[in-house]
C-alpha cells in the first residue's frame, strides 16, 4: 500500500497546456477554490487526484478582458478580484462578484472555474445565463464555441472534451447603457455562504412597452432555471405590469420551479423565496 | 478611573506568539517517532457490536481498542456511563468503537475504509421529542422539582382571569473554536504525559489515572496552547486524552489524535437542544399570578455534563424576574445522538431565551410594552432567588435599563420604525432587549465539595514569580488577568510574572476553567496568595505561598431540595438590538448592537471588551443564524459554511458599557464574565424580529425559513 505519485503540469503557454491535454486525460485547475474542497481528504492525507493534474491559473492567454464590437469577451483564467476592478465587467456582474466567499477566494477562483464547477448554486451563473453568455473551447484540433445553458449539463456536469479547454466566456451584445439589472443572492450569512437561491432579472422597456425580459434562478434545480417561452410573454406587455400579468407569470413559475430540501434550506423556502424575489422585480415602477 | 486603575489594559502575555503566528497549538507539534490515531466510529445510532473484520495491518500499525485500557472502560466524568472504546453497546452515530494507530494518515484512512463491523441494530431515540414521550420508561439523567407546591399553584390558577400556556423549543449550537480537538499521548518509562488543547487539566488528569489504573505520579497533563474552548474542551478532551493515553502506553510510542473540522463537528460535544412548556396564570390586569414550568434537555447518548447544565437551567428559568408563586421542574434526557455538554452559558441561554420569548408575548397579549412590562418584575436587591436564596448585594440591572433606554431613545425610536415600517413593503425594522445574569462559580456548594482549589504561587532568587494553577487560557485572557492581579498586589512590574502553560507535575489543582469563576475564584486566591508572599517576602530568597478555597457561608445549598443560595454571586447583563427584516427572503440584517453590562469590576478592560464583543457575537448568531440539526442521529452540516457563524460581515460594532458594582468575594471586586455576554443575544435578537414582524415566535434559531413559513402563513390568513 504506497501512495501513488500524481503528476502535474505547469506548462508556459496555452499551446504547450493544450498538446499536453491531448495526450492523456488530466484534471485541470484553475484557481482550485472548488476542487481543493471536493478532492480533500481527512486530515493530514493528501488531496485525492486521480489523474495527472495542469495548472492553469497562471496562462496570460487565458486572463484578457477586451471588447469587440458589442461583445465582452473574458478570458476564462480572469479571477473574481481581476474582474470586479475591470472597467469592462458590467457593474450587476461586479456586485455579484462581491457577494461570492470572501477576499481570499475572489482572488484565486476564476469565472472559467465557476461555469466548469457548474454547481446549481454557481454565483456567477444566474448572470451569466441573463447574457447569454457564449463558452468558447480550444483543443490542439480546433475550437468551437456553445452557450452557456448548453454547455453546462447538470451538476459538475459540463459538455467539455478531456481535450479541450474553456478560453474565454464571451458577453454577447453588451449595450452601452444597461437595462433594468437585479441580483439576489440569498445565504445563511453575508459572507463565506453557499447560495441557498438566488434570482437574476433584466428588463428593458421603452415607451411604456417591455421590449426584452429575462430571468434566472439558481440553487432551484440541477442547473440555472431560465425559460425563453415565459421570458417571451412579458415582451409587449405595458410597463408597468399590471397585476394580471404578473400574477401569471408568477403562477409559470411556480409550476417551473422544483427546488428540494438538503441540509442548507428547503424546497419550499427556496421556491417560496424565488417567486417572492420575482413578483418583487416584475412590480418595478420605474 | 485613576492611572494606577487595574482596569487599564496591558499588552496580553500570549499577544506575540499569536500574532506573528509563531506559538505551536497541539496541532504544530510533531515528535520522533510519533503515530497518528484515527477513530473507527459507530455507523449505527445503537445496537449491540457482533464482530470486527479488520484488514491486515502492515507493520506499524496497530488496533487499539478496549482489551487495551488498564483500568475501567469508561471515562471519568459523573456517570460511568461513557465507554473509552465501545466494544459492546453503540449508543450514537460516531460513537469511537477502536482506534488505528500508524505513521502515515492515507494509509490509516485506506485502512478504516477496510474495517468490517457487524452491529445488531436496536430500536434508537433520535429525538427529544421522542425522549419526552418515553422519560417514564427509560433514559433519566437526572431530574429536579422545585418551587411552590403544586396544589397552591392549581388553587391560583382556578381563580385566575387566563391561563396562558406556552412551548418554546432551542436548537443545537456548535462551539466553532477556531482550532479543533487535538490530543497527544507520549509514553516514557515512568509516566504516560498527556498534551493537549483543553480548558481542565485536572479532569483529564482524572480520567488517566481511571482508565490506567495507575498512580498519581503515573500520568502527567500539559495543556498547550488553546485555541477557543467555550464549553467544547471542558468534558470532550478528557475522551481524546484517554484515547492517546491508552494508545502510547500499548505501542510505547508518541501518539497523535486530531480532528479536522467535518470530524469535530459529527461526534463532538453541542449545546443541549431543549423544550420548555410554561404555564403561566394572569389575572385582569394581566398581572402574573403564577408560573409553572417543565423543561427538557437532550443529554445525547451519555451523561456527560448534563445533569450540572440541567441544574443552571433551572435555575434560570424564571430569568431575573421575581414571578409570585413560581414552580420548575426539570429533566435531562438520553438520546441516541451525539452527547451535548458544556458550551457557555452551561444551559441559562436556553432558559434566558424561552423566559425573555414567554414574557415578551404575554405583554403583547396584555397590550403592553415588553420593556416596560419586564421591568415590573425585575428583582432587587435582598429579594429571594426561585429556589430560597437572596441577592443579597446591589442589583443594578434596572437603572442600566433606564440608562440604555435613554441612550437609545426607545420611545423615538419605536415611533420611527413604526412609521418607517408603515411605508416600505419589503423591510421592516424592529428593535429588541434582553435582561439576564449569570450565577459565577460553580453551582450551590460545587467550590467547596468538589473542586476544593488550592493555587501556588512561586518565587525565584531573582524575584521573578511564576503563577501556578491549573487553569487554562484559551483565548480568553486568563495568562494576562491573573498576571495582573498578582503584580498588583505584590507591587511589582506585571512583566516580572510569569504564568506558563500549565503541567499537573508542576501545579496544584485549582479546579476547571469553566463556569465563569476563573477571575472571581482563582484570581481571588491569587490575590490572597499574592498578599502572603508580601507579608513574607525577602528579596534574593525563593519562596512559595499557597492558598486553599475558603467557602463563603451563605443559605445552605441543598441539591436534593434544590433549595439555598446557588451562587455566591452574580454578574448582570442588559442587551438591545435594532435590526431589519427582509420579508421576501427572511433574512435579518442586525444594524445597532448595545449591551450593558455589570460584572463587579473589569480587571483589564480590552479582554472584557472581547469577552464581550465574542459572547454576543456567539449568542445573537445563536438567536438566528447557527443552525444545526440531527437527521436518523447525524448531524447534518459538516463544515462551516454549512452551519453559518457570522462572519464580519455580519456583525456590527458593538456598543457596551461596564458598570462597576465591586464583589467583596472576587479580586478588586471581580465577578464573572465569560459566559454572561453570550446569554442575552438570542432572546434580544428574536424579540427584535418580532418586533418587526408582529408576529410571535416559539423557537430558535428564527432562520429565514422560519420567518417566510411565518410571513406565507400570516399572507394565508392562518396565523
Amino acid at each position: 500500500m504506497v501512495t501513488k505519485a500524481i503528476a502535474s503540469y505547469r506548462m508556459k503557454s496555452l499551446d504547450e497546456t493544450l498538446s499536453q491535454l491531448s495526450k492523456e486525460d488530466c484534471q485541470l485547475i484553475a484557481g482550485g477554490t472548488d476542487l481543493m474542497v471536493q478532492r480533500k481528504s481527512p486530515r493530514g492525507a493528501p488531496g485525492r487526484f486521480d489523474k495527472p493534474v495542469v495548472f492553469i491559473d497562471h496562462l496570460k492567454e487565458l486572463k484578457q478582458i477586451y471588447r469587440v464590437n458589442q461583445d465582452i469577451h473574458i478570458g476564462a483564467c480572469c479571477t473574481y478580484s481581476e474582474m470586479m476592478e475591470h472597467h469592462l465587467i458590467p457593474n450587476i456582474l461586479k456586485k455579484a462578484m462581491k457577494e461570492i466567499a470572501a477576499p481570499a477566494i475572489r482572488n484565486r477562483g476564476t469565472i472559467g472555474g465557476n461555469i466548469c464547477n457548474a454547481s446549481p448554486a454557481g454565483d456567477t451563473l444566474p448572470l451569466l445565463y441573463i447574457f447569454n453568455a457564449k463558452i468558447r473551447l480550444r483543443s490542439a484540433k480546433g475550437e468551437r464555441a456553445a452557450e452557456i445553458r448548453d454547455f453546462i449539463q447538470g451538476p459538475r456536469k459540463v459538455d467539455r472534451l478531456k481535450d479541450e479547454l474553456v478560453t474565454e466566456i464571451i458577453l454577447p451584445e453588451v449595450p452601452e447603457v444597461q437595462p433594468y439589472f437585479v441580483f439576489e443572492k440569498v445565504a445563511n450569512r453575508r459572507a463565506d455562504a453557499i447560495t441557498k437561491i438566488s434570482f437574476a432579472g433584466s428588463m428593458r422597456w421603452d415607451e411604456g412597452r417591455i421590449q426584452d425580459a429575462r430571468l434566472a434562478f439558481g440553487a432551484v434545480g440541477p442547473t440555472i432555471v431560465r425559460a425563453a417561452d415565459i421570458e417571451q410573454k412579458l415582451v409587449g406587455q405595458a410597463f408597468p405590469l399590471n397585476d394580471k400579468v404578473i400574477d401569471g407569470i408568477v403562477a409559470e413559475f411556480e409550476s417551473l420551479l422544483k427546488p428540494i430540501d438538503d441540509h442548507r434550506s428547503t424546497g419550499v423556502y427556496r421556491k417560496t423565496v424565488a417567486l417572492n424575489l420575482l413578483r418583487h422585480f416584475l412590480e418595478v415602477r420605474a | 478611573m485613576n492611572a494606577k486603575d487595574i482596569s487599564i489594559s496591558v499588552k496580553k502575555k500570549d499577544h506575540d506568539g499569536k500574532v506573528s503566528g509563531q506559538l505551536a497549538y497541539i496541532g504544530d507539534v510533531k515528535v520522533d517517532l510519533m503515530l497518528y490515531g484515527v477513530l473507527y466510529r459507530s455507523p449505527i445510532a445503537h445496537g449491540k457490536v457482533r464482530s470486527i473484520q479488520l484488514p491486515p495491518l502492515p507493520e506499524g500499525y496497530a488496533k487499539i481498542g478496549a482489551e487495551h485500557i488498564p483500568g475501567a472502560n469508561f471515562v471519568k466524568l459523573l456517570h460511568k456511563d461513557q465507554p473509552i472504546f465501545a466494544d459492546e453497546w453503540v449508543t450514537y452515530i460516531g460513537e469511537p468503537m477502536f482506534m488505528l494507530v500508524g505513521p502515515e494518515f492515507d494509509i490509516l484512512h485506506q485502512l478504516l475504509d477496510e474495517v468490517e463491523v457487524d452491529i445488531e441494530e436496536h430500536p434508537a431515540i433520535l429525538t427529544l421529542e421522542e425522549a419526552i414521550r418515553q422519560k417514564d420508561h427509560t433514559g433519566v439523567f437526572a431530574s429536579h422539582e422545585f418551587g411552590e407546591r403544586s396544589d397552591v399553584i392549581k388553587a391560583i390558577e382556578q381563580h385566575a382571569h387566563q391561563i396562558i400556556e406556552e412551548e418554546y423549543v432551542t436548537g443545537y449550537q456548535e462551539h466553532v473554536y477556531l482550532e479543533p480537538q487535538g490530543m497527544l499521548g507520549i509514553y516514557t518509562d515512568e509516566e504516560i504525559l498527556v498534551e493537549g488543547s483543553m480548558q481542565c487539566l485536572y479532569y483529564v488528569k482524572n480520567a488517566l489515572i481511571s482508565a490506567l489504573a495507575c498512580k498519581d505520579d503515573e500520568v502527567r497533563v500539559i495543556q498547550s496552547p488553546t485555541g477557543g474552548g467555550f464549553g467544547g474542551k471542558e468534558d470532550f478532551p478528557s475522551l481524546m486524552a484517554c484515547h492517546v493515553g491508552i494508545a502510547a502506553k500499548a505501542v510505547q510510542k508518541p501518539v497523535m489524535l486530531l480532528f479536522d473540522r467535518a470530524e469535530d463537528f459529527e461526534v463532538t460535544t453541542k449545546r443541549h437542544p431543549a423544550k420548555f412548556i410554561y404555564r403561566t396564570a394572569l389575572d385582569e390586569q394581566g398581572n402574573i399570578l403564577c408560573m409553572n414550568v417543565e423543561l427538557y434537555l437532550d443529554g445525547g447518548a451519555n451523561a456527560g455534563l448534563s445533569p450540572v447544565v440541567l441544574q443552571r437551567s433551572l435555575l434560570n428559568s424564571a430569568g431575573v424576574y421575581k414571578i409570585p408563586h413560581f414552580h420548575a421542574k426539570g429533566y435531562a434526557l438520553k438520546t441516541n445522538t451525539v452527547p451535548n455538554g458544556a458550551f457557555r452559558g452551561f444551559g441559562a441561554p436556553q432558559s434566558f431565551a424561552a423566559i425573555e420569548s414567554l414574557l415578551g408575548h404575554i405583554s403583547g397579549k396584555v397590550n403592553r410594552d415588553p420593556i416596560e412590562y419586564k421591568r415590573n418584575y425585575i428583582v432587587k436587591q435582598g429579594d429571594p432567588t426561585i429556589t430560597g436564596g437572596r441577592f443579597k448585594d446591589p442589583v443594578l440591572i434596572d437603572d442600566m435599563i433606564q440608562d440604555l433606554l435613554q441612550t437609545v431613545e426607545y420611545a423615538k425610536k419605536k415611533a420611527e420604525f413604526h412609521a418607517f415600517n408603515q411605508h416600505n413593503k419589503r423591510y421592516k425594522k424592529g428593535i429588541g432587549a434582553s435582561f439576564f445574569l449569570h450565577g459565577c462559580g460553580f453551582t450551590g456548594s460545587g467550590e467547596r465539595d468538589h473542586i476544593k482549589a488550592t493555587v501556588k504561587l512561586a518565587r525565584t532568587e531573582n524575584d521573578q514569580v511564576l503563577i501556578k494553577i491549573s487553569n487554562s487560557d484559551m483565548g480568553q485572557g486568563a495568562l494576562t488577568t491573573l498576571s495582573k492581579i498578582v503584580a498588583n498586589e505584590l507591587g511589582l512590574p506585571y512583566e516580572d510574572v510569569s504564568f506558563p502553560y500549565p503541567d499537573t507535575k508542576e501545579v496544584p489543582d485549582s479546579g476547571p476553567t469553566v463556569a465563569s469563576r476563573t477571575t472571581m475564584i482563582v484570581g481571588k486566591l491569587l490575590e490572597r496568595a499574592a498578599s502572603k508572599m508580601k507579608a513574607g517576602w525577602q528579596s534574593g530568597v525563593s519562596q512559595e505561598a499557597v492558598e486553599h478555597y475558603v467557602h463563603e457561608e451563605m443559605i445552605p445549598w441543598d441539591e436534593e431540595k434544590f433549595s439555598g443560595d446557588a451562587y455566591p454571586a452574580y454578574s448582570w447583563g442588559v442587551n438591545l438590538i435594532e435590526l431589519e427584516v427582509d420579508t421576501l427572503t427572511g433574512n435579518v440584517k442586525v444594524e445597532k448592537v448595545y449591551g450593558s453590562f455589570d460584572i463587579g469590576k473589569a480587571i483589564d478592560e480590552q479582554i472584557v471588551k472581547g469577552q464581550i464583543d465574542g459572547g454576543m457575537a456567539q449568542g445573537i448568531a445563536y438567536g438566528f443564524m447557527e443552525k444545526m440539526t440531527s437527521k436518523s442521529g447525524r448531524i447534518e452540516q459538516k463544515s462551516i459554511s454549512d452551519y453559518g457563524p457570522p462572519t464580519a460581515m455580519d456583525v456590527v460594532h458593538i456598543e457596551s458599557k461596564l458598570y462597576d458594582n465591586p464583589f467583596a468575594g472576587g479580586p478588586y471586586g471581580a465577578k464573572g464574565v465569560g459566559e454572561l455576554p453570550l446569554t442575552g443575544g438570542a432572546p434580544a435578537v428574536q424579540a427584535a424580529i418580532e418586533d418587526a414582524l408582529q408576529i410571535d415566535f416559539y423557537q430558535i434559531p428564527v432562520t429565514p425559513e422560519l420567518i417566510i413559513e411565518r410571513l406565507t402563513k400570516r399572507a394565508g390568513g392562518s396565523d
